[in-house]
C-alpha cells in the first residue's frame, strides 16, 4: 500500500489516474472503519486533507464556497455558515471526530443519515466535481443515488460545495434524533430554510429536507406546498406533526423502526423550524 | 514511508508502513502506553491525543497523517520539573479516577478545552468530554476535576 499527500487538486488527480485502485482519504473517519472491517481494500490512499484550496471557506459575488476538506469543526464555528449546516456539523460524532471529519467526506460517503446532507439540500447546494478530463457541477438533489451511491465517477474529486449568497438572507435550522445525546448517528434528521413576510409572518419561501427517512436525503416538497403562505401558529404546527410522517417512506433498520421514524418526523421538523426562527426572535409556537 | 513530526516536544523521524494507525505508532513504536485502545472505532475516546492542539481519536488516524504535526499525549503533560499538570493533579484531588482506563483520553480532551476556553461552564466541559466514555465513574467527579483545574490555572495566572 502507498500513502501520498498531494498539495494540489491536480497532483491528486494525476495520482489517481496513475493508480486507479487507490482511494481518496479526507478525515478518514468513515474510510478507516471500512478498511479495518475489510469492506474496502484500496491499494493506496491519496490524502486530500492538506490541499489548501480544499480547506478554504470563501465568498465571491454570488456564492458562498466551501472547500470539500473543510472540517466539521470549522463549519460548526464559522459565522457565515447558515444554521442548518452549522448545527448539522456541530452534531457529527464527537469533538475528536469533528476535528478531522470533512464536509466532502460526509457528502461522498452518502449515508442517508449524514448530518450535513439535509442542510445542503435546503440551501440548493451545488457540487464541483473535477477529473483530469473535465469539470462539472451537480446539484445536491441529483448527487445522491442510493445509500453510499453517488454521481461521483472513478477518478473524480469533489472540489467544492457552493450555494447562492441569497440563501444567507433566510432563516434556517436543523434537528436530529439519535438514541442518546452526543456521539450518536442520527435515526432521523431534518433541516429547514425559510423566509417570512415582515409584518404578517406568513411563510413566503420554505424548504424542508430530512435524512434517514428514505434511501437518500430527501426534500419534502408536499409538506412545503402545504405550509407555504401560512403563518406558523399553533394550529399549523400541530398540522405539521400530524401529516409529516405520512409524507415519508422510511424503512426499519438497526437504528429505528419505520413506525418510529414516521412518528418523530413531524416533531423533528417543528424543532428545526423552532431553531431557525428562535434565533431571530420570530418563533411564535411556544415551547412544546 | 518516512514521517517526521514532533511528539511531546521532541522531533521524531520514523519509518512506518502506510497501513499503521497513529495509535500503534504511539504505543508500540514510541512506548507511549498512556494512549489507550478501547473500541478501536472512534467511539470511546480512550485513544485521544492532541494533534496540532485539536483532540483526535488516534485509532482512526492513519499514522501517515502525523507528518509535519505537533502531537501531545498524556506523557507530555508533566512539567519539566516532574510536577503534574493542573488537570492531572485535579483528577487525583477530586478522585475522578477509578480503573483509570479512560483517564488519559479524558485529560487530553479537557486540555484541548482549557487551552481554548480557560474558564469553561459545566456545559462546555460536558460538550468537550462528550466523546470520552467512562465505564466506572458517574462523570460528576470528572467534570468537577476539570472545573478545579481551570480555577487553579486561573489562580496561577493571577499569582504570577
Ligand atoms: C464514532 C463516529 C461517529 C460518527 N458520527 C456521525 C454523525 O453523528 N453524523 C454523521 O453525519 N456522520 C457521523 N460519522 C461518519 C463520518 O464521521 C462522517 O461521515 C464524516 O463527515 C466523513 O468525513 P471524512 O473526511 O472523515 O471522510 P473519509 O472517511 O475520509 O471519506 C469518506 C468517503 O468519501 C470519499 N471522499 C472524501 N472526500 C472526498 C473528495 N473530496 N472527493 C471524492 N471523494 C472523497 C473517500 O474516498 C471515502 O470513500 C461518524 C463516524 C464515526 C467513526
Ligand atoms: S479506541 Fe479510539 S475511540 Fe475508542
Ligand atoms: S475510570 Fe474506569 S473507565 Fe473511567
Amino acid at each position: 500500500m502507498y500513502y501520498c499527500i498531494p498539495r494540489t487538486v491536480n497532483e491528486a488527480l494525476q495520482t489517481v489516474a496513475e493508480h486507479p485502485a487507490g482511494a481518496f482519504i479526507a478525515g478518514g473517519t468513515d474510510l478507516m472503519i471500512l478498511i479495518s472491517e475489510g469492506l474496502k481494500k484500496p491499494d493506496g490512499l491519496i490524502d486530500l486533507s492538506r490541499i489548501e484550496d480544499l480547506r478554504a471557506i470563501r465568498k465571491d459575488e454570488k456564492f458562498l464556497i466551501l472547500g470539500s476538506a473543510v472540517t466539521m469543526r470549522q463549519l460548526a464555528r464559522h459565522e457565515d455558515i447558515p444554521l442548518c449546516l452549522r448545527m448539522g456539523a456541530s452534531q457529527v460524532g464527537s469533538p475528536q471526530i469533528r476535528s478531522v471529519a470533512t464536509l466532502g467526506g460526509n457528502i461522498c460517503n452518502a449515508s442517508p443519515c449524514g448530518d450535513t446532507l439535509p442542510g445542503l439540500l435546503v440551501l440548493d447546494a451545488e457540487f464541483l466535481l473535477k477529473s483530469l478530463k473535465e469539470e462539472r457541477r451537480v446539484k445536491a438533489k441529483d448527487f445522491f443515488l442510493s445509500p453510499k451511491k453517488t454521481a461521483l465517477r472513478t477518478g473524480e474529486i469533489l472540489v467544492e460545495v457552493r450555494f447562492p449568497l441569497i440563501k444567507l438572507t433566510g432563516s434556517s435550522g436543523f434537528a436530529k434524533i439519535g438514541q442518546r445525546r452526543g456521539q450518536v448517528i442520527s435515526q432521523v434528521n431534518a433541516a429547514v430554510w425559510c423566509t417570512l413576510e415582515k409584518e404578517s409572518g406568513v411563510l413566503s419561501d420554505l424548504r424542508i429536507a430530512a435524512g434517514s427517512v428514505a434511501p437518500v436525503p430527501l426534500e419534502l416538497t408536499a409538506l412545503e406546498e402545504k405550509l407555504l403562505g401560512k403563518v406558523l401558529d399553533d394550529e399549523t404546527i400541530e398540522g405539521v406533526r400530524q401529516v409529516a410522517g405520512e409524507l415519508i417512506a422510511p424503512i426499519t433498520d438497526v437504528r429505528a423502526t419505520e413506525e418510529y421514524r414516521r412518528a418523530v418526523m413531524g416533531s423533528l421538523i417543528v424543532d428545526a423550524l423552532r431553531s431557525a426562527l428562535e434565533a431571530s426572535g420570530r418563533w411564535k409556537g411556544g415551547n412544546k | 514511508m518516512k514521517i517526521s513530526f514532533r511528539c511531546n516536544g521532541k522531533p521524531m523521524q520514523l519509518e512506518i508502513s502506510p497501513e499503521t494507525r497513529a495509535l500503534d505508532v504511539l504505543r508500540d513504536t514510541l512506548g507511549l502506553t498512556g494512549v489507550k485502545e478501547g473500541c478501536g472505532k472512534g467511539e470511546c475516546g480512550a485513544c485521544t491525543v492532541l494533534v496540532d492542539g485539536l483532540p483526535v481519536s488516534s485509532c482512526l488516524l492513519p499514522a501517515a497523517k502525523l507528518e509535519g504535526t505537533e502531537v501531545l499525549t498524556i506523557e507530555g503533560l508533566r512539567k519539566p520539573d516532574g510536577s503534574l499538570h493542573p488537570l492531572q493533579q485535579a483528577f487525583l484531588d477530586e478522585g475522578a479516577v477509578q480503573c483509570g482506563f479512560c483517564t488519559p483520553g479524558m485529560i487530553m480532551s479537557a486540555k484541548a478545552l482549557l487551552d481554548e476556553t480557560p474558564r469553561p461552564q459545566v456545559e462546555d466541559i460536558e460538550e468537550a468530554l462528550s466523546g470520552n466514555i467512562c465505564r466506572c465513574t458517574g462523570y460528576g467527579k470528572i467534570v468537577q476535576a476539570v472545573m478545579r483545574a481551570a480555577e487553579k490555572s486561573e489562580e496561577g495566572r493571577h499569582d504570577g
